[in-house]
């Protein structure tokens, strides 16, 4: 009865899959948030280097992952792909489950796999420092975390009211040669006008997206880094369905159902566009494909396929998304990671051609679903990963009624080692059950412009 | 130092277990029955939860509070005595020795008055206070309806000592008709929005912005009510200060404990009754009704707004209804209560509820019918 199943380390996939290569419909161009006609690279150039650039809009199937970038995945990767006995023994279901620990990186999420390959490009490009932001702290300290690998200089924007509840993330970047400044800050144009207007403001996403990028766009050794959505950060992803795949032939078994969670887009992009290839090529054509979201933040479930701002502040270009509306805040659920307005055009678009299904689940089940996990198999997972577990074990208990023996996959993105305030929360009993009231928006929607 | 009103209802509670439900002009009759005074241990258990010293207390003498302050061995200032001091359960203090009290300690400019009783203590004080004085209720009467009681003894004492002094939210003074509750009929009326201490630690905010402050969720889910509005649709307003956000935000001027009606962003009537809201339904096939749970059990139909009858619901139908509540009014009510009358159209509504909280944004909370 294997439970782990291990690739080499020279089985570390050496191409990442790049899924435009076969879009059943091409991908909406990203338009200029002044001209409102699309974006061409020179209008990226400032702030992202070439070779990203290229990989963002690239319609080769495959793009070469350089050998320094996988010589630094090795440090953890291939991630292991686990068989979870104990889960399937405590639910009594007929269904296999198996999942993909992504909780392994050094900085404990699936985050680096793109942070790596991203500072990697920046510094062959010249780049000496890097900006960005952070709200969970998950993609600052991953970000960190590569680039004092290169030797470059990071400065991380953490959101101000994360930056307060989160201490040991910022420890975390600390301790790999980041800065680590609350946001706003009094370092930026944009931090110093709201501090004046509200000094005791926590922040928000949507201030420390707008102070990374004015960072790097005023520093000339400086380029902006993203953590999720953009095409280039799904491709860089994609070793983990690939090893995935691999893993599951050592194992002699088909995918039945491959399970992530979806706030920008990432991790989801990451184990599933590998199986979706598949499901096109016709080797695994009946393969489900699940994105999980949270239901105070439901874009894929309840949003609108229409342009859009990737930031709150609309000073990104504009992406063919599902969308909840830049301007919308979601709620602070404590999967902050899935706080996100929007949905990598890539995810949108599959979601779009029913490739991708889609569902949402409260908070509460979702905690239910990872105090489950962990009791069974010991890994104390993320809030945000949770979300996948609950539709695992929504699925495993399905099968248990059927009588099925379908084959489970899911991506446990990362540990929560840091969230465990939220189980704390959980446990007293005091997590809301937050919702994206859908029906009433709809009616007001009704009475908008359609947009074109 | 907050400087604290501190009174007791030494009777609150009795007639309860005596089979008198509430206790309302029949403390003679709740103590010939062996009725065993409720409130002064619960006063006392607030009173030893207590972990600051710089309260500055105001009571009144003997069994209204004096004693249980005595016993604790904290410091106070008696500023009223009713006519004996009680030794015997001969002396009976009423309701007006409570409202005289109050009157006593709003002339020492207290912070806040804190009482133990019911919800006719509550009336009572309220009747004197009105609504800008911050009113904490000590749970000890047999009807607890008001929602400016804390649920138990020990938590009273938790908001207290979390408490910086001005911070407040609201909370309706409810009470029930007693002797028509002795016959068999529950009739609720609200009789006032009271301020309550609030505190930010006893919220699970929506928003990391949220300062813990009700008028900024208000704002947001008045913003998002207006949003929604359509042209063809009749609108109306439940009692309470979270419908009234809406119609301040639209520049109308609403009945506090009514219910109005809204068309085109316009006031057409206002405190409504179930006769009138029914003529309006007919005149207007598209109703929506926002209301807000009411009181300590969160209540969304049923108590304290009964013009949103059975009738109503039926002709309307269960979708009409859109609840909105401030996240800090729906922390301590775990669940919410439909009680329209009709058990089938209870039911009807499910076994959860969505209740709109912020900006597009609403909180799913589990339902209990009856």
């Amino acid at each position: 009865m294997q439970t782990k199943i291990i690739l080499d380390e020279n089985e570390l996939p050496r191409k990442w899959y790049n899924i435009q290569a076969d879009l059943v419909t091409p991908l909406d161009p990203p338009m200029h948030p002044q001209t409102q006609k699309p974006v061409c690279p020179a209008d990226l150039e400032p702030i992202f280097p070439k070779e990203l650039i290229r990989q963002e809009m690239c319609q080769d199937r495959y793009i070469d992952i350089p050998q320094e970038v996988r010589d630094i995945l090795t440090l953890w990767r291939p991630s292991p792909l686990y068989r979870a006995h104990r889960l399937e023994k405590m639910l009594k279901t007929p269904a296999k489950i198996y999942y993909k620990n992504e909780g392994v990186s050094p900085p404990g999420s699936h985050k680096p796999n793109t942070a790596i390959a991203q500072a990697y490009y920046n510094m062959k490009e010249g780049i000496e420092r890097i900006a960005t932001e952070t709200g969970a702290g998950q993609w600052g300290s991953s970000l960190a975390f590569a680039t004092q690998l290169f030797d470059m200089e990071c400065k991380v924007y953490m959101v101000r009211g994360s930056y307060d509840q989160k201490p040991y993330r910022k420890m975390m970047m600390q301790t790999w040669g980041a800065s680590c400044v609350p946001s706003p800050s009094p370092d930026t144009n944009a931090g110093r006008a709201i501090l004046n207007r509200d000094p005791k403001t926590p922040g928000s996403l949507g201030i420390a997206i707008s102070e990374a990028v004015e960072d790097a766009a005023t520093h000339s050794n400086t380029n902006y880094s993203l953590g999720s959505v953009l095409n280039h950060v799904c491709l860089h992803q994609t070793i983990i369905g690939q090893e995935a795949q691999k893993q599951l032939d050592m194992a002699d078994e088909k995918a039945d159902v491959v399970i992530a969670s979806a706030g920008g887009g990432s991790n989801c992009a990451g184990i599933c566009f590998p199986f979706i290839k598949d499901k096109l090529d016709g080797k695994n054509p009946d393969v489900e494909i699940v994105a999980v979201e949270p239901s105070a933040c439901p874009s894929l479930t309840k949003g609108l396929y229409a342009y859009d701002f990737g930031d709150v502040a609309g000073l990104t270009p504009l992406l063919k998304m599902f969308t909840l509306g830049h301007d919308f805040i979601p709620p602070s659920i404590h999967a902050g990671g899935l706080r996100y307005h929007g949905m990598s055009p890539l995810i949108s678009r599959l979601h779009a051609d029913k490739l991708i299904d889609s569902t949402s689940v409260y908070q509460n089940e979702v905690f239910d679903a990872a105090v489950l996990f962990a009791r069974s198999e010991g890994i104390i997972p993320a809030p945000e990963s949770a979300h996948a577990i609950r539709i695992a074990i929504d699925k495993a208990i399905e099968c248990k009624r059927t009588g099925e023996e379908k084959t489970i996959l899911f991506n446990n993105s990362g540990h929560g080692h840091f969230d465990l305030s939220s189980y704390e929360a959980y446990f007293a009993g005091s997590l809301a059950d937050y919702e994206y009231p859908a029906e009433l928006i709809k009616e007001s929607l009704q009475k908008l412009p359609v947009i074109a | 130092m907050i400087s604290i009103g501190f009174l007791v209802n030494p009777y609150a509670g009795m007639g309860g277990p005596v089979g008198l439900k509430g206790t309302d002009n029949c403390v003679v009759e709740a103590l010939h029955r062996g009725a065993i005074p409720q409130s002064p241990l619960k006063a006392k258990r607030f009173l030893s939860g207590l972990n600051k010293s710089d309260f500055l207390f105001y009571t009144a003498g003997g069994n209204m509070g004096e004693n249980e302050l005595k016993s604790a061995d904290i410091p106070f200032i008696t500023i009223y005595q009713h006519k004996k001091t009680e030794q015997t359960h001969k002396v009976i203090t009423s309701a007006l020795d409570t409202k005289k009290a109050c009157i006593e300690i709003l002339k020492r400019n207290v912070d806040i008055i804190i009482f133990c009783g019911g919800d006719g203590t509550a009336r009572d004080i309220f009747s004197c206070t009105g609504p800008y004085m911050p009113l904490l209720g000590i749970p000890a009467g047999v009807k607890i309806y008001s929602s400016v009681f804390a649920i138990t003894p020990d938590i009273a004492s938790k908001v207290l000592n979390e408490w910086d002094g001005f911070r407040v939210s609201e909370g309706e003074i409810i009470d029930v008709d007693e002797e028509r509750y002795r016959n068999g009929y529950l009739d609720t009326h609200t009789y006032g929005i009271a301020k309550i201490p609030s505190s930010p630690k006893n919220i699970q905010s929506c928003k990391m912005v949220s300062s813990g402050d009700d008028s900024q969720m208000m704002h947001e889910i008045a913003s998002f009510i207006i949003e929604i509005m359509q042209e063809d649709t009749l609108y109306l307003l439940g009692a309470g200060s979270t419908t009234k956000a809406i119609t301040d935000k639209l520049g109308l001027s609403k009945t506090l404990l009514g219910i109005d009606a809204i068309f085109q962003k316009n006031l057409i009537a206002s405190d409504l009754n179930e006769e009138k809201i029914l003529e309006l339904s007919d005149r207007y096939p598209k109703t929506k009704i926002i209301i807000s749970p009411i009181g300590a059990q969160g209540f969304v139909l049923g108590r304290g707004n009964q013009q949103i009858s059975k009738k109503v619901i039926q002709k309307t139908g269960i979708e009409s209804l859109i609840i909105v509540a401030t996240e800090y009014k729906l922390k301590n009510t775990k669940t919410l209560y439909i009680d329209t009358g009709d058990p089938v159209i209870n039911h009807s509504f499910g076994k959860n509820i969505s209740v709109i909280v912020g900006y597009r944004m609403a909180v799913r909370k589990k339902l209990n019918n009856y």
